[in-house]
């Protein structure tokens, strides 16, 4: 059964006189508990195709349909708590709240706060394995901590697609590998759809599905 | 609650941001505050200056004042007044010999025309509730060498002999020889020959033979003439002081009150004077010294700050010294006025003016036009420019702070683009940065009461002294001027001291622009936040 499918994605975007297409008529389709990878060099659109899967942007043309929604046609509120409740985000930069602890992060996610999430705070930050560092503000943690707050934080939703924006552009390579693995873990273990978003090959391995994209075209 | 931890944690982990908004509220807050209470304060004391009648609890006041060229108009009694009074003669002569030192003090109404106090009693008890007369005397003061100033020339004495002859007429020489006949005749009856030296005696016992010539000598009577020069030099000097005689009976209203004595003690008993401060420095008066005014002895017993600025006279004593001391016993020029209500002052005035001839009624807004000086220029300044700087002063801090916190969002594009990311709906994120800045409005306004209070303790503590010039009463001074050099009566210029007070009201205005200005820019910021796109997170801001 297809989970997230999509129809001619056209995403336009004007540079002065010019208009650049940065997603250039893909069409995708992706099982529920897939791993997609999609590689390609920088700007070649990758990032700008998760953001219209993620219901981060709207495309110019074309549709996309999430568990038979079709989100592409949705209100901004609507789509907001689509993603609050079906999706997880990891972003290169970690994208942390600078003044918010460890712990607080992955609490920002959570829409009725109660003792119980807090425990599930707990829960998911001994799962990427930074139980210790709960109290700790994000300055004080390294790239690969701060990027497995992150992915605690994709996860404290319980969401069914964990959508994953180059983690690995910020760390070393054998942080990056952790991170890849943690990935590569929710999705055996937990099921989780993962669509991971990188320029380097070695994804491919892990990938159910890679597409590889150059100039808003899958080639 | 995670919005509150969230709240505390953005504002004390960026405490940066937050105390320099906060500053600038504050500033922003504390100028508004400061400048209000300034306004405030000086309208307070120009009120104080401009009612001078209020300070001493009158209504109205009550003078006769005769301009020079109205003098024609006046009824008989009182021209003759006004014009004796506008007379000084000085006849040095009486003061002693050319060469010796002299001083004279000349005491006049001047042109402030004096009334019976007794008229007093025809007030209408229904409109006037109190009342209090003064008698406010121009002094006029001389002192110096008395001049040579007449020629004396001494006439007379010389002796002036003169004889005379006179011619009989027929009838008298017919008569005398009728006479000498008869005598003749008469002692020879008696035995007595005329022609005998005895007979010759009887005969011109009996009939005197007239002497034919009168002789004698007449001495002219010694005279001293004195005769005027016209213009003569001396060092007299000339000073012009004004002396006001107090209702010491009244506490409550009067030309000055108790309460204005600001060293010693108020009038007590006759032979005391109080001065204000300015005359007292100028002449070297010390208190419980002497003062001698029109060849009386008075002692100093205390320096007054008058408040009745339109009717003030350096020097006051009782009334009844004063009306001694001018001679003018039982008459009053001044009639100060409390009305019985409000509502009755007008009434009062007219009553008022219906008793005497030629008076003249002030009342408050008469009084108020004649104050000028620093003080009024300070607060038709602040009246002027108070609505301009506040408006400016609060758009600049609108304007300042809605930058500041719109900065400090656009600094947090990404934080908010992955709020959005994460779920996070718009007015969630515009309540969680309006929240921000109403906690940072609250610091700002607290701070705000701060600075403003500590920035008008500073200003109490230069003691600012505004004055206010109050032109003085035109008692007729100016005929004595003309003729006698004195100086010129400026006015009495009061000095107020500008004590800065707040009131709760403008603390309070002033920290709801604090939050309001906070608030405005919040809700700026926030829309613009709420505008970012959740793909502003993926934006690589290397």
């Amino acid at each position: 059964m297809t989970f997230i499918k999509a129809r001619n994605l056209l995403k336009q975007y004007r540079q002065g006189a010019k208009t650049i297409n940065a997603v250039d008529g893909i069409n995708l389709n992706m099982n529920k508990g897939e791993f997609l990878a999609i590689i390609g060099p920088s700007g070649s659109g990758k990032s700008t195709l998760l953001q219209l899967i993620g219901g981060l942007d709207r495309p110019t043309k074309g549709t996309i349909e999430i568990d038979d929604i079709e989100i592409t046609k949705i209100s901004d509120a609507k789509l907001t708590t689509l993603r609050r409740d079906k999706m997880g985000f990891i972003f290169q930069n970690f994208n942390l709240i600078p003044t918010l602890t460890a712990a607080q992060n992955i609490e920002a996610v959570i829409a009725k706060r109660s003792k119980s999430d807090r425990k599930k705070v707990k829960e998911v930050l001994k799962q990427v394995g930074l139980e210790e560092r709960a109290n700790h503000l994000p300055s004080l943690l390294s790239g690969g901590e701060q990027q497995r707050v992150a992915i605690a934080r994709a996860l404290i939703n319980e969401p069914e697609i964990i959508l994953a924006d180059e983690p690995t552009g910020n760390l070393d390579s054998k942080t990056g590998e952790s991170i890849i693995q943690i990935l590569h873990n929710l999705n055996k273990r937990n099921k989780k759809t993962v669509i991971l978003v990188s320029h380097s090959d070695y994804v491919k391995k892990y990938a159910d599905q890679t597409i590889e994209i150059k100039d808003g075209k899958i080639t | 609650m995670f919005y509150l931890r969230y709240l505390w944690a953005e504002l004390t982990r960026r405490w940066g941001k937050t105390l320099t908004i906060s500053l600038g509220l504050a500033m922003a807050s504390a100028i508004i505050i400061t400048i209000i209470s300034v306004s405030q304060s000086l309208s307070a004391a120009q009120d104080k200056v401009l009612n001078p009648l209020q300070n001493v609890g009158t209504d109205i006041m009550v003078s006769r004042t005769v301009n020079p060229e109205e003098i024609s108009t006046l009824d008989d009694a009182t021209r003759e007044e006004a014009l004796n009074d506008n007379r000084i003669t000085m006849d040095f002569s009486k003061l002693g010999e050319p060469g010796e030192q002299f001083t004279n003090d000349t005491l006049m109404p001047g042109s402030m025309l004096t009334f019976a106090s007794s008229e007093t009693e025809k007030l209408d008890p229904s409109l006037v509730k109190m009342y209090a007369t003064g008698l406010v005397l121009n002094v006029v003061h001389q002192e110096g060498t008395i001049p040579k100033l007449a020629a004396e020339i001494e006439t007379g004495g010389q002796r002036i002999g003169f004889s005379q002859t006179f011619q009989m007429s027929d009838a008298d020489r017919q008569a005398f020889m009728n006479a000498q006949q008869k005598t003749m005749e008469e002692l020879r009856n008696k035995g007595i020959d005329p022609n005998s030296e005895e007979g010759q005696k009887l005969m011109r016992k009996s009939v005197p033979n007239p002497n034919s010539t009168v002789s004698g000598e007449i001495e002219v009577p010694k005279e001293v003439i004195r005769q005027e020069i016209g213009s003569f030099s001396t060092d007299v000097k000339t000073e012009n002081f004004t002396l006001a005689g107090v209702d010491t009976s009244k506490n409550d209203i009067g030309l000055i009150l108790p309460d204005q004595i600001v060293e010693g003690r108020y009038l007590e008993q006759p032979g005391e004077v109080v001065a204000t401060r300015a005359f007292a420095q100028k002449k070297n008066y010390s208190l419980n010294g002497t003062i001698t005014i029109g060849g009386k002895e008075f002692t100093l017993v205390g320096i007054v700050d008058p408040k009745l600025y339109t009717m003030s006279a350096d020097l006051y004593m009782s009334l009844t010294d004063a009306q001694q001391l001018a001679d003018r016993d039982g008459r009053v020029n001044v009639l100060l006025v409390k009305a019985s209500n409000a509502d009755n002052v007008k009434p009062a005035g007219e009553s008022v003016a219906g008793i005497f001839s030629g008076v003249k009624v002030t009342d408050a807004s008469e009084t108020a036009q004649q104050v000028s000086g620093s003080l009024v220029s300070a607060s038709s300044l602040t009246d002027k420019f108070i609505g301009v700087t506040s408006i400016i002063v609060v758009l600049a801090a609108f304007i300042i702070v809605s930058l500041l916190t719109i900065l400090s969002v656009n600094k947090r594009v990404r934080e908010i683009g992955t709020l959005k990311a994460i779920g996070w709906k718009n007015h969630l994120i515009i309540r969680q940065i309006v929240a921000e800045n109403i906690v940072i409005g609250v610091i700002g306004a607290v701070l705000g009461i701060g600075l403003a209070l500590g920035a008008i303790a500073l200003l109490n503590h230069y003691d600012i002294s505004l004055s206010a010039t109050v032109a003085g009463t035109d008692t007729g001074f100016g005929f004595a001027r003309r003729f006698l050099g004195g100086e010129k009566n400026d006015g009495i210029t009061t000095s107020v001291q500008l004590n800065v007070i707040y009131t709760y009201t403008v603390l309070a205005l002033g920290s709801l622009i604090a939050l309001a200005a906070s608030i405005f820019a919040g809700t700026l910021a926030a829309i613009k936040a709420a505008k970012m796109k959740p793909q502003e997170a993926f934006r690589n801001l290397e």
